[in-house]
């Protein structure tokens, strides 16, 4: 959290086709950045890759101003973050977690500025969260939609899904456990990951 | 990456990134694939599906699915003695234990030189403790705790209040929450015990404890209370049958609020009252009969006395000792 600074907003919206290099220095205020030019070259590769599917995903968490708005963060949270896996696959998905993070930083702010004091029980379904709704990007709807997608996994395939996802046991690991060799295991994650996006395209 | 299907989905492609065997070797069957618009589309809808359910975590359903994971992992560690030093029990035999380590606690704190400390919340006020061991107690309101750590046993009193305690997995170690004559042990999970009028409540969220008498009062064995339910005991220790765990309300105070789904005025006063210095009182029992709803945050008195006057036309009187609610002049309920 050394950059983001909430109250300055000046880092420039990014159409959705616009193509790189974007305004390296960043927004004046935070630390500067690493200067490791092969850091920054495969942080901007991994941009001009992955930038267009990154707007779209965010568009679905966030208002479409703040999602392109929030591209821009992520790049220049990458820039800074320093040493990064260079594997595409990883490094993108490092790449949507911080993103989903930021997405999931700029809700709360918005939330907490204009939340009620008082919430009539109807609209606010507590019961169903443990964080508060504040923290979470998730609405009501696509929440049940994923909770049942989960509890109508099979039960081997849920305990695969559950182990990883909550417990962040790796998948040797969750082999050793479950006796099942670590390629059945990659397999279950997959009929996981499947059935919980058929669920996400069903929410929106 | 070599011999990937040919047929392989993004779920496929998911799923192997999260792989630990994941090859860097040849990327350019992903770059290729990746490349693709509808390829990416479904990608995304993968990576939104991950995120998103890392939201679910303390949902009631997600517990109780849960629970019945972690059962298996605890199972099959519990089973497999290959790696374990030789004095360890399995866990199954810590659960069944439990009430006879408690019998020797004293002297195995002593033996190993526990250390103790005391934390305190002030009326209205809620505080989380981290404790050495990795487990966390969350106060509400009006609550005191001892906490005695050693090398054998986690040992906890509630005095005072409620706590929530979320306790780091640790089988050798039970972690005892001890409330007037009674004591609920886990190895590693998340409840919640709250001294009531005349006794103790119990609620799992997480994994599972066992609850049952310290005293000589009552001689029945602890009651094992699994993710979801609960259970009440007398101040003896007499253990009631399960029942749902109180986990809406639970939830409500970790995040400052105060959850009424449905229930009697004067019920809903005696929880309000408990984060207040000021109690608030009906004017006549008799409107205590009434049922309210609503979230109401702990602290904001103005929020909360509003809607009693606008949803139950029920007007605040605030004096130096107690807030008094009377029925509004002219209205008939």
């Amino acid at each position: 959290m050394v950059f983001m600074n909430q109250d300055q907003t000046q880092v420039s919206a990014v159409p959705a086709d616009a193509s790189y290099p974007l305004d390296l220095d960043g927004p004046d205020s935070g630390s500067p950045l690493p200067d490791d030019p092969s850091h920054r070259a495969y942080v901007t590769m991994l941009f001009n890759r992955h930038r267009v599917s990154l707007h779209r995903y965010l568009m679905r968490l966030v208002p479409p101003d703040d999602a392109a708005e929030l591209v821009q963060e992520s790049y220049y949270r990458l820039l800074r973050h320093g040493e990064m896996v260079r594997i595409d696959a990883m490094a993108r998905s490092f790449l949507f977690q911080t993103a989903t993070n930021l997405a999931r930083d700029h809700h709360r702010r918005r939330a907490t500025h204009r939340a009620p004091l008082h919430v009539p029980i109807e609209d606010e379904e507590i019961a169903e969260d443990h964080s508060g709704p504040d923290e979470q990007l998730a609405g009501e709807q696509t929440r049940a939609l994923l909770e049942r997608a989960i509890a109508e996994l099979p039960q081997d395939t849920r305990t695969v899904f559950l182990l990883h996802r909550f417990r962040d046991l790796t998948y040797p690991q969750i082999a050793e456990v479950m006796s099942l060799s670590a390629r059945t295991v990659a397999r279950k994650m997959a009929e996981a990951i499947e059935r919980l996006s058929a669920a996400m395209s069903e929410a929106t | 990456m070599s011999g990937l299907p040919e047929d392989f989905k993004a779920a496929d492609w998911f799923a192997q990134a999260r792989g630990a065997d994941h090859d860097p070797g040849d990327e350019k069957p992903w770059l290729e694939w990746i490349a693709d618009s509808a390829h990416q589309k479904a990608y995304e809808n993968c990576e939104l599906a991950w995120e998103l359910s890392g939201e679910l975590r303390g949902s009631p359903t997600l517990t109780v699915l849960l629970a019945g994971a972690d059962a298996l992992v605890t199972r099959q560690r519990a089973g497999a003695p290959a790696a374990r030093p030789r004095w360890r029990v399995p866990v199954w035999q810590v659960g069944l234990a439990a009430s006879l380590l408690a019998v020797g606690a004293f002297a195995w704190l002593l033996m190993s030189r526990p250390t103790i400390s005391e934390y305190s919340t002030a009326v209205g006020e809620q505080r989380a403790v981290s404790l050495a061991d990795g487990s966390t107690v969350f106060l509400n309101t009006d609550s005191t705790v001892r906490v005695a750590l050693s090398r054998n046993l986690r040992r906890v009193e509630l005095s005072r209040g409620e706590a929530l305690f979320s306790v780091s997995h640790d089988p050798g170690r039970p972690f005892e929450v001890h409330a007037l004559q009674g004591v609920t042990t886990a190895v590693g999970t998340q409840f919640d015990v709250e001294l009531t009028r005349g006794g103790a409540a119990v609620s799992v969220l997480e994994g599972t404890v066992t609850v049952g008498a310290t005293g000589t009062a009552t001689s029945a064995p602890p009651v094992a209370v699994t993710a979801g339910s609960g259970v009440g005991y007398t101040q003896e220790g007499a253990v009631s049958e399960l029942r749902p765990a109180e986990i809406p309300r639970i939830q409500g105070w970790r995040s400052q609020r105060i959850v009424f789904n449905d229930i009697a005025l004067d019920t809903a006063l005696a929880e309000y009252n408990r984060y207040t210095h000021t109690p608030i009182v009906l004017s006549d029992p008799a409107l205590g009969s009434r049922h309210i709803n609503g979230v109401f945050h702990i602290g904001d008195e103005a929020a909360f006395l509003s809607a009693m006057e606008q949803g139950l036309h029920l007007k605040a009187t605030r004096g130096a000792a107690q807030t008094v609610l009377e029925p509004e002049a002219g209205y008939a309920p």
